[in-house]
């Protein structure tokens, strides 16, 4: 009993150091790699945390603040001569409704109380004494409702106002703000500086709540939109700050409060707008994520 | 079995009658049980096996599907098929239809370019969206990770989308009742 338990349990053993040996000597290459690159995890963390050598550039995020269209945009003459068109063929290709069948109904009794040879007993039995035309129905209708005044579309005075969250209703509107970057005092989308602990989306939600006005809006997911790199004139260039990079968050605003005072350096612009009051490299890399559809 | 009963004649009828050699033929169309009556436990489990089969045999009879719940727009109202309803058709005239296929070729070339400008938009705002990414993994990988994780405070995302007269401030909407008229299937 004792011999054959002990071949066995050889067998199982030798058995158990092939499988193990197996795997490592198919993926030595891999093992040795994975080994590798840990490591090299480990002595990067390591540098990180020991020698603060961090890239150069200061970190900022700016919110790319969206007011969206309220009314809808009129339409160009191609889309209103379409829509004409449509509306035209839709009326030709449907069947008459109950509506317009009554005013036909009315037509030809009105015709037949007309002719000479009248019998109203014929007719008047059947029906009702007093029959309300369809016509006066009609009147009515359009009268009630030119006794409801919509709000404008356009109001031309709003829209000169750059400053109003109400200007162009029919676009949709980017806030910019005035800060001073240095010693000039630029027109950027509003940034904060990035500061240790915290991720860039909170970065750009402190430079919304900084603002003088109270906007509440909707922050569109954790990864930032676009990226402006800011480098130093040379003069101003140290070994530990070349510049700064600043990472843009897509917001869409969802109630804009009371309006705010004007002389608080903020402006809702559209997309076209833009160029006279940004600078040409920021406008190119901020105009690629500025939807105006 | 038969041999058994010929066993038990010969003990019961005397011995002459027997002894005459010709062979007993029994029928075998009855086949007489000489065997003990059956117990009373499987007759009653026969029974009840017998029953349950009929049972099932009526359920599955007695199972109709489900009436299917008619889609009531792929339903013509017969309001629909009413002769007196069409309309007096106005002959188009050459210059009117041309007008049109004509408008319809312009409208298609319109659409098409915005449709094109469209993509591009949303394909530049992506490569933006890309870099910004690319640029961010390069100056920090923790606040890489922090941007990839999904954001569950977003969805449900509710706008409300454009209207065609802005709305107007302190106005009373007038009190809209209505008798809902949609009829309810039940299977």
């Amino acid at each position: 009993m004792a011999a054959p338990c002990g071949r066995m349990v050889s067998r199982s053993v030798i058995q158990f150091f092939c499988t193990f040996s197996r795997p490592k000597s198919r993926n030595v290459g891999f093992r040795q790699f994975g080994i590798s690159s840990a490591c090299r995890v480990t002595l990067k963390t390591k540098s990180v945390s020991e020698t603060a050598s961090p890239s150069p550039y200061g970190l900022a995020a700016a919110v790319y603040l969206q007011r969206l269209p309220v009314i809808s945009a009129d339409c160009s003459p191609i889309e209103q001569s379409f829509k004409d068109m449509m509306h035209q063929i839709e009326l030709e290709k449907s069947l008459l409704s109950d509506h317009e069948l009554r005013l036909i109904e009315d037509a030809e009794r009105l015709k037949r109380k007309q002719a000479d040879d009248y019998d109203s007993d014929e007719e008047d039995s059947h029906m009702d004494q007093d029959i309300v035309l369809t016509q006066d129905l009609e009147d009515s209708w359009e009268q009630k409702f030119r006794s409801f005044q919509p709000a404008p579309r356009v109001r031309d005075d709003v829209d000169k106002d750059m400053s109003s969250v109400q200007r162009c209703l029919a676009d949709s509107l980017v806030l910019v703000s005035e800060q001073t970057v240095g010693d000039q005092k630029l027109w950027l989308l509003p940034q904060m500086q990035w500061q240790e602990g915290e991720t860039l989306r909170q970065t750009a939600e402190r430079a919304l709540a900084s603002l003088p006005v109270g906007l509440k809006a909707t922050f569109l997911g954790n990864a930032p939109c676009g990226v402006y790199t800011y480098k130093l004139p040379k003069p101003l260039r140290t070994e530990s700050s070349l510049g700064t990079k600043v990472f843009f968050f897509k917001a869409i605003l969802s109630d804009s409060g009371p309006s705010a005072p004007p002389n608080s350096a903020l402006l809702w612009l559209k997309k076209s707008e833009l160029q006279g009051y940004l600078k040409p490299a920021y406008l190119m890399k901020v105009e690629r994520f500025i939807l105006d559809l | 079995m038969s041999l058994a009963f010929s066993r038990c004649i010969c003990r019961v009828l005397p011995q002459h009658i027997v002894h005459r050699h010709y062979p007993v033929y029994i029928m075998s169309k009855f086949s007489f049980r000489a065997e003990p009556k059956k117990k009373k436990k499987v007759d009653p489990k026969r029974e009840q096996m017998m029953r349950e089969r009929l049972k099932k045999k009526l359920k599955k009879l007695e199972k109709v599907p489900p009436e299917l719940i008619p889609i009531e727009d792929f339903i013509t109202p017969t309001k629909c098929l009413d002769e007196e309803r069409t309309r007096p058709i106005s002959a188009i005239s050459f210059e009117e239809s041309e007008r049109r296929a004509l408008l319809l070729k312009e409208w298609s070339r319109y659409k098409q370019k915005q449709h094109m400008a469209e993509m591009k938009a949303v394909e530049s705002a992506l490569e933006s969206q890309r870099e910004a990414l690319e640029e961010l993994k390069i100056t920090s990988e923790e606040l890489y990770q922090a941007a990839l994780k999904p954001d569950f405070t977003l969805l449900p995302f509710t706008h409300e989308g454009p209207a065609y007269t802005p709305p107007k401030s302190k106005y009373e909407a007038p009190d809209g009742k209505y008798t809902d008229t949609t009829r309810v299937y039940t299977q």
